[in-house]
């Protein structure tokens, strides 16, 4: 009979079944979000994710929510002293059907089959969901890699060179200067060396750098500095655009995007474009709701906060959440140990399949 | 004669199987390239010769069994898999109708599990050739969401 093998790497693992073809599912800790879809779609009952320790964050960043990240969560204490597995998978019952891969909204589990990932392969459904860059419209500012919630965006932005946007003369004369390094202490832009070494007296001008604002020649004792900058009198006459032009790239990890509109949300150029997973609605009840801040520290989106209200450390004792943001993934409803929260999706988008069970399956996503 | 009992049991599977190809009209030639023998073989064996019957009443036993017991006796008689199926398909005459239902799920565990090869995955569902099925119900057993029915056609 053919029986599984697991591999475990911390609490990355891997199992694979090896006959026909290769089956491989990995899972990567460093992705799960928590939603706990995986576990109800599971056919065969494989897979537990652990509710406490499912909490732990595992990104670092300056969020633009606006909210203070909840650290004294008793809850999350707990979890980086003890327990550290988020989700277990039960290597006899699992028949790496791919399912969980197949609707894991955030890549965290992967079924390969001859190496290749099952949504690469066209029998197999998969989530309409992704954030685009258009490169023509931007402008590598890096506010989408600020805002990420999940570090997915690398941007690198190349600027123009300083001193190709100035032009100008300047020319130090060795005859009348005395090396005292006046200029280079006054200059701004970094751009004279003076070697005051006796004997071995020189001065540089990097005009790479210079952009002729005539500091030094203001400020030299005995005018040994001849500048002039062409800026100024003659306007952008000779300014070529190529020169101030911004490039660089912008790239968004596919594997940790989960398409939750924070780039597109402060990119000030609209060059960015994303699709969300599901469509619904996600609800919080004040009455319910104990403000732990469980929801908020786990939100993988970065969508539910505590709104601040009167002065420092004051916040609202009500969680909102930003609809612009959330993917209705549903971790916070899964983790609230007061069922405040709501989360009801009411569309998925995803490819077309002509498995009925996958459809029934993706169709069991809406409630 | 202990150790040598396998070989004589395969040998009367072979007989068999060269009894059954006969009657279905093949040559000598076409039957010794069938079963890997040599064509003097094929002819002792079709006159009658160089077998004990009791081999051979051993193998109609076998051939006989229920089709998972079958199968595991050709495993082991028959290292080669290959040769499994060819002289399956010999053997068995009985006809299988073959029901994947709607819930399958596509793991392609039963993909792993069929030593006929009889079944591949489409669109994410399994599909068997009935044609190759040997009736063993290994697929039916194994499937981890009772997708599979095969059923044995009355001729």
């Amino acid at each position: 009979m053919i029986k599984n093998e697991k591999e475990i790497k911390g609490n990355d693992f891997n199992i694979t079944r090896s006959a026909e073809e290769l089956r491989k599912l990995s899972f990567n800790d460093h992705v799960c979000i928590g939603c706990g879809i995986c576990e109800s779609t599971c056919p065969v009952e494989a897979i537990s994710l652990d509710a406490i320790a499912n909490i732990e964050r595992n990104y670092t960043g300056t969020y633009f929510s606006g909210h203070e990240k909840i650290t004294q969560n008793n809850v999350l204490e707990t979890n980086k002293a003890g327990n550290k597995t988020k989700l277990t998978i039960n290597e006899d019952k699992c028949v790496l059907c791919g399912m969980c891969s197949g609707l894991c909204p955030a890549s965290a589990l992967t079924l390969t089959i001859d190496n290749e990932p099952i949504k690469n392969i066209d029998a197999y459904p998969s989530y309409i969901a992704y954030a685009e860059c258009n490169d023509d419209e931007c402008i590598y500012c890096g506010k989408c890699e600020i805002a990420c919630p999940r570090d997915a965006i690398t941007v690198k932005r190349n600027l123009p060179e300083r001193a190709k946007l100035v032009t100008g003369e300047i020319t130090p004369d060795k005859d009348t200067c005395i090396y005292c390094g006046v200029c280079e202490e006054m200059c701004p832009a970094d751009a004279i060396d003076v070697t005051k070494a006796i004997g071995e007296e020189d001065i540089v001008i990097d005009t790479d750098k210079c952009v002729y604002c005539l500091v030094c020649k203001k400020a030299c004792p005995v005018e040994a500095i001849t500048a002039v900058c062409r800026l100024c009198p003659y306007g952008e006459y000779d300014l070529d655009e190529a020169d101030a032009e911004i490039t660089g790239t912008t790239i968004i990890s596919e594997d940790d995007c989960i398409s939750c509109g924070w780039c597109e949300g402060v990119c000030p150029t609209d060059a960015m474009t994303v699709k969300k997973p599901f469509e619904g609605t996600l609800v919080t009840d004040p009455e319910k709701c104990g403000t732990c801040g469980a929801c908020v520290d786990l939100c993988p989106c970065n969508a539910l906060s505590f709104p601040k209200t009167k002065g420092p450390g004051e916040r609202s004792v009500q969680i909102v959440s930003n609809d612009d943001y959330c993917i209705k993934c549903g971790a916070c409803a899964r983790i609230c140990p007061n069922d405040a929260i709501e989360v009801s999706r009411t569309g998925v988008n995803h490819t077309p399949t002509n498995s009925e069970s996958w459809t029934d399956a993706l169709e069991a996503l809406k409630n | 004669m202990v150790n040598n009992m396998p070989k004589h049991i395969s040998s009367g599977l072979k007989y068999i199987a060269a009894v059954e190809l006969k009657s279905k009209g093949l040559s000598h030639k076409e039957i010794a390239d069938e079963l890997d023998l040599d064509r003097s073989t094929v002819s002792h064996y079709l006159n009658g010769r160089n077998l004990t019957w009791d081999s051979i009443d051993v193998a109609n036993t076998i051939v006989n069994m229920c089709p998972k017991d079958f199968l595991s006796m050709m495993q082991v008689l028959f290292k080669d898999i290959d040769k499994i199926r060819t002289m399956t398909l010999i053997l068995k005459s009985e006809e299988y109708k073959t029901i994947v239902s709607k819930s399958c799920i596509g793991c392609g565990l039963c993909v792993d599990l069929c030593v006929m090869k009889a079944i591949k995955l489409d669109s994410l569902k399994a599909k068997i050739e009935a044609d190759l099925c040997c009736g063993c119900l290994i697929c039916e057993e194994e499937c981890p969401t009772r997708s599979i029915r095969i059923l044995e056609v009355n001729k």
